[in-house]
């Protein structure tokens, strides 16, 4: 085949990419260039170009707010709490999958437990006020059982203290199956002949687990660590607006970046000082980003993970 | 002397094996404890569910007097009844349909069409490709220009499209395809050049059909994506009779009136918290239906993602 043709013919292949490239253009693209707003005193009615420019403003008005320390101190707790603890939950639960040798129980625990990542955050937020509230406000299975063992019952919707520890349970609940698929899917490619030299040790079955296979999980956990520290600016938005909303009385522990970037845009309306953390967020975010994927591809050749 | 050594060898390998057999065979305190541990998570996985369902037959009142149980006790469908016969809880479910259906075919489409170009390694093209593809992923506009974007300039509020169009291609599984489609031997794509088939037919006749697998991979993360949305249509919908059915379930969180949706017959005993259980069970059932044969493709897409890239 000769270059010229080759050419000719990859040009004429490139069209299967057009309309993904359009959607690039008009969907990420497009927005990236739409941050100028952040820079704008913005009016509708001057649309987007017209507008004024008011120079920083919108982010001095936002740091200025007192919002700014608290929403960014829970967008960075909560985050940590969630990788932390989907992590720990996916090692533990994959290293205790890998013990059941009946085939049938072993799947059937594997499908159940990945189910929960396929439920919608709204769905979630239902069964967390069949757990916690219950159709009278003040009852639910949870509030139930603890007046069974004679112990007080909680109104959970106006407590904002146990907040971070029940989405974090959220998090295990919704992510710990699919984070044990990939640690499991890591413990299958640990070869074989390491566990026989252990067995010819004579380690039994929790020695082999917590020295062989929990070691040899390291570069996979670090990969996954890396990368979810890097997506730390960028909290699950979906789970905790369905679950909280518009209940202020838990904004103090549960209000992160993205939840009070969309009240403010859909409350105040004020697309300014909106963009402007949202810029903000961009920002950190693609240095956090970047630095991550530097650190996982410099270190885990072998464990690329996207 | 060979012969003396292989037997030796193959009777060590026996005791090994009479060794690892009695290990794997008995019940280590270990194994006990995994068992149980896992057999815990997935009570928990499953006791929400189960409530919700059981929440859902049982009558209104006795939900409020004697809260949940785990046997529905009285037995009532009246909650079902509602949201078969009530014309928003149709609509709701006509526009996830919608959504889903159009949504997981273009989708997948579109990033077939582009993951296969980036997969070929064409000069000039399919480098800045996926270049091009994986910037997004490291930095985002975010949602006030997307919000002016779609409201605004593309004028595309109340309307499905504003809930398909920005979810359209997701770089993550660009990549994921990629690796797929880089898999496929080269020998049959140029035997196929050799019978003087062009690169297009070549993609549709030979690529796209040897692909079925990792079509339904991505397929069905973009199905699941798209029927679970409710954040994009939260940003664009406004009309009631045009939400998708996680959205119609938000806002019954959220306690806004019901009066809408329900036909007016109905409205004197309406059993909210019946319902709105109901709705939930409406909503997961058709990822339930579809979760045993659609579970191994999941896990082979993870697995693909989380080796590959």
């Amino acid at each position: 085949m000769s270059t010229r043709t080759s050419v000719r013919s990859s040009l004429w292949l490139g069209l299967l990419a057009v309309p993904a490239v359009a959607f690039f253009l008009v969907f990420s693209y497009a927005p990236m260039a739409g941050l100028v707003v952040a820079f704008k005193e913005f009016d509708i009615s001057k649309g987007l170009f017209g507008s004024p420019w008011n120079g920083l403003d919108n982010f001095r008005y936002f740091f200025a707010s007192g919002d700014a320390q608290r929403i960014l101190l829970n967008t960075i707790v909560l985050n940590v709490l969630f990788l932390a603890a989907t992590l720990a939950a996916g090692v533990t639960l994959a290293i205790m999958l890998n013990e059941i040798r009946g085939r049938f129980f072993k799947r059937a625990a594997q499908s159940t437990i990945f189910f929960p990542y396929f439920v919608s955050p709204v769905v979630i937020a239902i069964m967390l006020q069949v757990l916690l509230s219950g159709p009278a406000g003040d009852g639910g299975v949870v509030n139930d059982a603890l007046a069974g063992f004679g112990l007080p019952t909680v109104s959970w919707y106006t407590e904002p203290g146990p907040w971070p520890w029940i989405l974090t349970f959220v998090k295990i609940w919704q992510l710990g199956g699919y984070m044990s698929v990939i640690f499991l899917a890591a413990i299958t490619s640990i070869p074989e002949d390491v566990y026989e030299a252990g067995q010819i040790d004579g380690a039994s079955r929790a020695q082999m687990a917590l020295r062989i296979t929990l070691p040899l999980l390291k570069p996979t956990a670090a990969v996954l660590l890396v990368l979810g520290v890097g997506r730390i600016f960028y909290g699950d938005f979906g789970t905790i607006y369905a679950i909280v909303g518009d209940n202020g009385t838990l904004f103090p522990t549960t209000d992160v970046i993205d939840t009070y970037v969309f009240r403010s845009l859909r409350q105040i309306g004020d697309f300014g000082t909106t963009a402007a953390i949202g810029l903000f967020q961009s920002v950190v975010g693609f240095v956090l980003v970047s630095t991550a994927v530097l650190i996982q591809r410099r270190y885990s050749k072998e464990t690329s993970l996207l | 002397m060979t012969t003396a050594t292989s037997t030796t060898s193959s009777l060590a390998k026996a005791a090994g094996r009479t060794a690892a057999k009695r290990r794997t065979g008995g019940w280590e305190p270990f194994t006990v404890v995994s068992v149980i541990g896992v057999a815990l998570f997935m009570l928990i996985c499953l006791i929400p569910f189960w409530v919700i369902l059981s929440g859902s037959f049982t009558d209104e009142q006795t939900l409020a007097g004697k809260g949940y149980s785990l046997i529905p006790q009285p037995f009532s469908t009246a909650a079902y009844k509602l949201i078969f016969t009530g014309p928003t809880l149709v609509s709701a479910y006509v526009a996830s349909i919608f959504i889903t259906v159009v949504g997981t075919v273009l989708a997948l489409s579109i990033t077939s069409g582009l993951s296969w170009v980036i997969a070929r390694r064409l000069p000039y093209v399919s480098r800045p490709l996926a270049i091009f593809a994986y910037i997004p992923m490291l930095f985002a506009g975010g949602l006030v220009p997307l919000y002016l974007l779609v409201t605004q300039y593309l004028k595309l509020q109340n309307s499905y499209f504003a809930v398909i169009l920005p979810l359209l291609v997701a770089p993550f599984l660009v990549f994921i395809q990629v690796s797929a489609f880089r898999q496929l031997p080269e020998e049959i794509l140029d035997s196929a050049r050799v019978d003087g088939a062009g690169e297009m037919q070549i993609f549709f006749r030979i690529g796209l059909p040897l692909s079925k697998p990792i079509l339904a991979v991505v397929g069905l993360f973009y199905a699941v994506h798209y029927w679970n949305e409710w954040f994009t249509a939260l940003l664009f919908m406004s009309d009631i009779h045009k939400y998708p059915l996680p959205l119609l379930l938000q806002n019954l969180i959220s306690n806004v009136t019901f009066s809408q949706m329900l036909p007016t017959a109905a409205e004197q005993s309406t059993p909210v918290y019946q319902l709105r259980l109901a709705l939930t069970v409406v909503t997961i059932g058709p990822i339930l239906l579809a979760y045993p044969f659609a579970q191994r493709y999941f896990v082979k897409g993870i697995t693909l993602g989380a080796t590959k890239g």
